[in-house]
């Protein structure tokens, strides 16, 4: 069996690089790429504890198909944001977003 | 006679009325106000009777309902009451006549003088308002009550001085009336919360038998009496609170004569004659009123002699007298006092219409424009006359009766040399009131223009003149048993208004009334002496002594002195306050604040970049450091 440790190990990687991801990059897509980056990485955790903990139960499969329902949800409202943003702006470049400034 | 509270409530009545509708009515309405005065004066007269008869031993007043009280203000179920009550006694029945008889004398002849003034109709509401406040401040019956009836007169008197505000100076004489008596206010306001604080109760006569009982702290009561008697230096014009009344002369004369002679300034006598008793007990603070009083006396018989306007001499004279009732109370002579105060009244206020009557003739107040008068207004010379003579103490006349009972009780009872004092000051007394019918009615006239335009006063002011020359005449006699007894009381004034034992009137000290009448011919000597004719002692006079003149027409410099105090000290305090709120409380508090407010958002406001990754590391760091914490505390 693999031990837990390398599915909890690959679930903190994953989130940190989506993370990152999120602070970093440049266009809205990607941004939303890391987004979806960080959900994939914790709907694992909660598998992986799921599976190890206790086999019967299934709380946290059920969570994992939570994380889904709401990333699906939660992406189709940002792209709705960022097709707005580009119709204004012609540009999906995140720093040019900055008129809400002092 | 505990229906009392009538006699305030009509006047007060009328003043309502005057003062919202008086333009409207006919007249003005100065014939609601006499017809109050008249109704004053019959009820107070069908008072009388009750007091007929015999009295108990040691009480002031007859049997039978003669106070009347209900509570008005009761906090904490008795703790703190402030009842609205009436006390009629013999004391109250001497001052009422007075009070009624010379308001409507008063109000008479305003209608006269007052004819064809500027708000009128204010003039006739105010008084009404006064007589109401008086009348409430003699028949109270608790000290609360009596306070609120003593600033009601003090407002009176400041509205009634102010008559003329368009005058810089009457309207500086106003607040200075007021805010000198207010000092004197602040000490009674003192006493009354000290006794209230040693006794619980509010009530005059509870506190007097409290403090008869020996039950308060022997100093604590001196300090209480002491703070009362500074209530009465305010409003009774005593050193050193005595420099509001001569300026009091700018309002019209008829209220110099009503509140500045007769009621307003009485106040302060009556009120230290209410408490006799208690004073009886700490006889420090009575000293304090004898001393009191016979400073004043002096200090304002000097001043009377050098002052040139008819009203001034007048308002010295007012001031001086109350000096000699002060002596009086200040031996325990309640009766005198109360007898002088009651003879006093009717002529000083005959003087002071008098003058009116000259100055409304002349328009001119200054002696130097004035003389010979005799001549062109006989009637109003010789009602002056006979109120100089009153006055000035000549037998017959009333002064004589009332000066000499408070010079007998000074001999009894004090050092010889203030009876030594006093008896000059009389002979004074009687000096600077020859001195003023001489200038004013005799010799030859000094200013022509005045003494052409000089007419007899009409009926309507003379008619008062007349009456109160009449009672100044027969006043005097109520000294006598005989006189009493025959108008039914138990005796003559002196078994009126006795205290624990009687101090009866019963025959004259031959002796000591023939030192006095000696002295008041000789002052009448002198005067005539100095300033008949061209008055050419007189003047000689002046310029031999030239500095002591000097100190006597600027009032001993008193007013210099306590214009200096408040110009320095006060003005000098509220300097500082002034610096203190506007530096430190405003610029470096409120400004200060707001400025740093407005510093800290011009810094911080370079956060808010509009850029959404700045946003996101933001939260980002929010985040860790909450979990950071969260973990840190778990762990």
């Amino acid at each position: 069996m693999i031990p837990i440790q390398s599915f909890l190990v690959l679930s903190a990687l994953l989130f940190a690089i989506g993370f990152y991801g999120v602070l970093a990059r440049r266009s809205a897509i990607l941004i939303l790429i890391s987004v979806e980056l960080m959900l994939a990485a914790v709907a694992i955790n909660f598998i992986a504890f799921a599976t190890y903990r206790d086999p019967k139960a299934f709380s946290g499969l059920v969570f994992a198909l939570f994380v889904i329902a709401v990333a699906a949800a939660e992406v189709g409202l940002a792209l709705g944001i960022v097709l707005r943003l580009f119709r204004e702006r012609r540009t999906a470049n995140v720093d040019e977003a900055n008129s809400l400034k002092w | 006679m505990d229906q009392a509270w009538i006699l305030p409530a009509i006047p007060v009545a009328i003043f309502i009325v005057v003062a919202l509708f008086g333009r409207l009515l006919p007249r003005q309405g100065d014939f609601l106000v006499i017809l109050g005065g008249l109704t004053v004066v019959g009820l107070v007269f069908s008072m009388v009777p009750g007091f007929q008869g015999a009295f108990h031993e040691g009480h002031f007043a007859p049997d039978g309902a003669n106070a009347f009280s209900f509570d008005w203000v009761n906090i904490g179920q008795g703790f703190f009451i402030i009842p609205f009550s009436t006390y009629v006694d013999a004391i109250t029945m001497v001052m009422l006549p007075v009070v009624s008889i010379v308001a409507l004398m008063v109000m008479i002849y305003s209608v006269g003088y007052m004819h064809g003034e500027a708000r009128y109709h204010w003039y006739f509401a105010v008084l009404s308002f006064f007589i109401a406040a008086m009348l409430t401040l003699v028949l109270s019956g608790n000290l609360i009550q009596l306070y609120l009836a003593w600033e009601g007169v003090g407002l009176a008197s400041f509205l009634l001085i102010g008559f003329y505000w368009e005058r810089q100076s009457a309207a500086e004489a106003a607040k200075k009336a007021f805010i000198t008596t207010r000092v004197g206010d602040v000490g009674l306001m003192i006493g009354i919360i000290l006794l209230w604080r040693a006794t619980g109760s509010f009530d005059i006569q509870d506190i007097i038998a409290v403090a008869k009982s020996g039950q308060i702290d022997h100093t604590y009561l001196t300090v209480s009496m002491l703070f009362l008697f500074a209530g009465a230096v305010g409003k009774s014009a005593q050193f050193p609170l005595h420099v509001w009344l001569p300026d009091a002369m700018e309002g019209p004369t008829p209220v110099s004569a009503l509140i500045h002679a007769a009621t307003m300034v009485v106040a302060g006598v009556y009120l230290v004659a209410r408490f006799s008793p208690v004073y009886a007990e700490v006889l420090i603070a009575r000293d304090v009123v004898f001393y009191t009083g016979l400073i004043t006396a002096v200090m304002a018989g000097t001043m009377g002699l050098v002052a040139s306007d008819i009203k001034r001499v007048l308002a010295y004279s007012t001031v001086s007298q109350l000096g000699f009732m002060f002596v009086a109370l200040g031996t325990g002579a309640v009766g005198a006092a109360m007898f002088h105060l009651f003879t006093h009244a009717f002529f000083k206020a005959l003087l002071f219409l008098g003058s009116g009557s000259v100055i409304h003739a002349t328009h001119a107040q200054e002696v130097e424009s004035l003389g010979g008068l005799r001549r062109k207004m006989p009637w109003t010379t010789t009602t002056f006359v006979i109120g100089s003579l009153a006055l000035a103490g000549v037998p017959v006349f009333a002064g004589f009766w009332s000066k000499d009972e408070i010079l007998a009780a000074t001999l009894e009872d004090a050092p010889l040399w203030t009876y030594v004092t006093l008896a000059g000051t009389a002979i004074l007394t009687a000096i600077y009131s020859t001195r003023l019918v001489l200038l004013t009615f005799f010799g030859a006239p000094r200013d022509h223009h005045a003494y052409d335009h000089a007419h007899e006063s009409p009926w309507i002011m003379l008619g008062p003149l007349v009456i109160l020359a009449t009672l100044a005449t027969v006043a005097g006699f109520f000294a006598l048993d005989q006189v009493g007894q025959s108008l039914g009381f138990v005796g003559g004034i002196g078994q009126l208004v006795f205290l624990e034992h009687a101090h009866p009137f019963t025959e004259p000290e031959w002796l000591l009334a023939g030192i006095a009448t000696l002295g008041a011919l000789a002052g009448i000597g002198i005067g005539i002496a100095y300033w008949h004719g061209d008055a050419r002692r007189a003047v000689a006079a002046r310029q031999w002594a030239p500095d002591l003149h000097a100190l006597l027409v600027n009032r001993y410099y008193m007013d210099n002195l306590y214009q200096a105090v408040i110009d320095r000290v006060i003005l000098g305090l509220g300097g500082v306050i002034a610096w203190f709120d506007k530096r430190i409380v405003n610029e470096t508090g409120v400004d200060g604040g707001a400025q740093t407010v407005g510093y800290l958002g011009y810094r911080l406001k370079f956060l808010q970049t509009g850029r959404i990754p700045n946003y996101a590391l933001g939260m980002a760091v929010g985040l860790i450091t909450i979990a950071a914490i969260a973990f840190g505390k778990q762990g």
